[in-house]
């Protein structure tokens, strides 16, 4: 059966995007057949790094949820499609379909306004794997503790926790990680991102949050200019996998493909 | 032994000679290979001959406190190395290695000094490469010296002026300080690392709060809903696959 991975993070701009995509990247790389879903359906973002935009995006996953079409009339091959971009080039060929949400702002603003229904996009996500015969379907969440991200963490396999070293986001997770065992998620695993290098101990840092959480940390990506400058344009990990940032990303990616 | 005398004339320190000469000398020469990184004598060894290296190039080195290997000086076909020991009867001030396969000639202390007696011409030509050799130390040991105040300072500023690329040919002092030079950014990092002191981050975690955000959460009315939901989920799930 395939696992659900959920990415998560209290707060905003922990860089879950980037990870989902990333991640995602790196299993079909290594073989797997891996969905990706969007449902930040109120800020949508995965798209872009994909090389999807307003003129070459189709179905979405706002009208499955509306009823206008099947799940997978949304999936969109990025093994067969997006293969551009120096980076994603390399999955030319690869099993990795996206669900994107929709970026139009009426669009947007019906779901706000309306909400979705979250039983509907469940059964699709469960169809998705079906139909693909997915190893794993990653999630990029919207950020905080709503009711749909709830949901969303409570049926997930695997739930990736993204915090940055800083005590807000320490606070956050906090709450997050209590939130998941109660909802009985039996894989926790949690990354931070955004670490200015060699400002802290990081080896230290890493002994407390895992006995403050009792999860594993199985990343400490850094802060780092060179992708902030990609602009999530492309997948950072295939186009620079040896930069400092793309080594601990595999790491993750290792932990998450580890689990039983 | 025309083709001989041909090649030991390449050595500065026989130029000038007459034919006959260095027909007698060729018989009291000896000739040895070395292979790269070969030692030739170490420092410390008792002297009893002087090399001309006819082909190849040697290192001169002194290893330093950790075993390091600290490059003094290189020397290449025509020059003369190990004459100073014949003269001032000191064990070898530094080692040689051949620092690409090497062709020396060997000259025995006696023939040495029998032919300083019949041609005081090579104590000239001698003079002169030992005095290039002094000003060559006096250069290094200048620039050595600028360098170590520099760094006393903690002003490092000399290093981006002296990339060790940008040193001329010409001035093979200036060429040998590339070792300091090595040192010096090894001093320098070493400081820099000690600058940033990697700080300890303390996870501080306001218990109460979050005790009091999770009891929210999980009291509302939904949330026991969505909890048997995501049950029922999960063995759906289960029964699927
Ligand atoms: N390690 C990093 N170093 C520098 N910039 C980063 C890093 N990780 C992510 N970013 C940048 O931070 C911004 C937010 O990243 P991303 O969109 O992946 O985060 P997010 O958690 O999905 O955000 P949101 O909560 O808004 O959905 C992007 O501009 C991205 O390029
Ligand atoms: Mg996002």
């Amino acid at each position: 059966m395939g696992k659900i991975v959920s990415i998560h993070s209290f707060r905003g701009g922990t860089g879950k995007s980037n990870a989902a995509a990333n991640l995602a990247a790196q299993a079909a790389l290594r073989g797997k057949r891996v969905g990706v879903v969007d449902t930040d359906i109120q800020s949508p973002g995965i798209h872009v790094l994909f090389g999807l935009d307003e003129t070459n995006m189709g179905a979405t996953l706002n009208d499955f949820l509306h009823g206008k079409c099947e799940i997978e009339d949304v999936a969109f091959s990025v093994g067969e499609k997006a293969a551009d971009g120096e980076g994603r080039k390399k999955l030319a060929g690869k099993d990795l379909w996206l669900i994107p949400s929709s970026i139009r702002g009426r669009e947007i603003s019906r779901v706000i306004r309306e909400g979705y229904d979250v039983n509907r996009l469940n059964e699709g996500l469960q169809n998705l794997i079906e139909k693909k015969k997915l190893d794993y379907l990653f999630i990029d969440t919207h950020p905080g503790l709503n009711e749909e991200t709830l949901l969303s963490i409570a049926i997930s396999d695997i739930l990736l926790v993204i915090l940055r070293p800083d005590n807000q986001d320490f606070q956050g997770t906090a709450v997050t990680v209590d939130i998941a065992r109660s909802l009985d998620v039996t894989n926790l695993l949690l990354m931070v991102n955004k670490a200015v290098p060699n400002k802290y101990d990081y080896n230290d840092l890493k002994q407390q949050i895992e006995e403050s959480y009792k999860a594993p940390l199985t990343g400490i990506l850094p802060l780092n200019f060179d992708i902030a400058d990609n602009a999530s344009k492309d997948l950072f990990s295939l186009r620079f996998p040896d930069h400092p940032w793309s080594r601990e990303l595999v790491k993750v990616a290792e932990a998450i493909l580890a689990v039983e | 032994m025309n083709g001989e005398i041909i090649r030991l004339k390449k050595a500065f320190m026989f130029q000038g000679l007459p034919d006959e000469a260095l027909k007698v000398l060729a018989q009291k020469i000896t000739r040895q290979r070395l292979k790269k990184d070969e030692v030739l004598f170490r420092r410390g060894d008792s002297a009893q001959a002087l090399f001309i290296i006819e082909e190849g190039e040697v290192k001169i080195v002194r290893e330093d406190e950790n075993g390091g290997e600290l490059a003094l000086n290189r020397c290449g076909a025509g020059e003369t190395i190990g004459e100073m020991s014949l003269f001032d009867r000191e064990p070898r001030s530094a080692s040689v290695v051949a620092a690409a396969p090497t062709h020396v000639l060997e000259l025995k202390r006696e023939a040495f000094f029998e032919l300083l007696n019949q041609h005081p011409d090579v104590a000239v030509s001698l003079i002169r490469s030992l005095s290039s050799r002094l000003r060559f130390a006096s250069a290094y040991i200048q620039t050595a010296t600028e360098w170590s105040k520099k760094i006393a300072e903690g002003d490092y500023s000399f290093m981006e002026q002296n990339q060790p690329e940008a040193l001329t040919d010409e001035d093979k002092a200036e060429q040998m300080l590339f070792e300091f030079f090595k040192m010096a950014k090894g001093v320098k990092e070493r400081e820099e690392s000690l600058e940033r002191q990697v700080q300890k981050l303390t996870l501080v975690i306001d218990e109460a709060k979050r005790r009091q955000e999770v009891e929210e959460l999980t009291s509302a009315e939904f949330y026991s809903q969505l909890k048997t939901q995501a049950q029922k989920i999960r063995a759906q799930r289960r029964d699927r696959s």
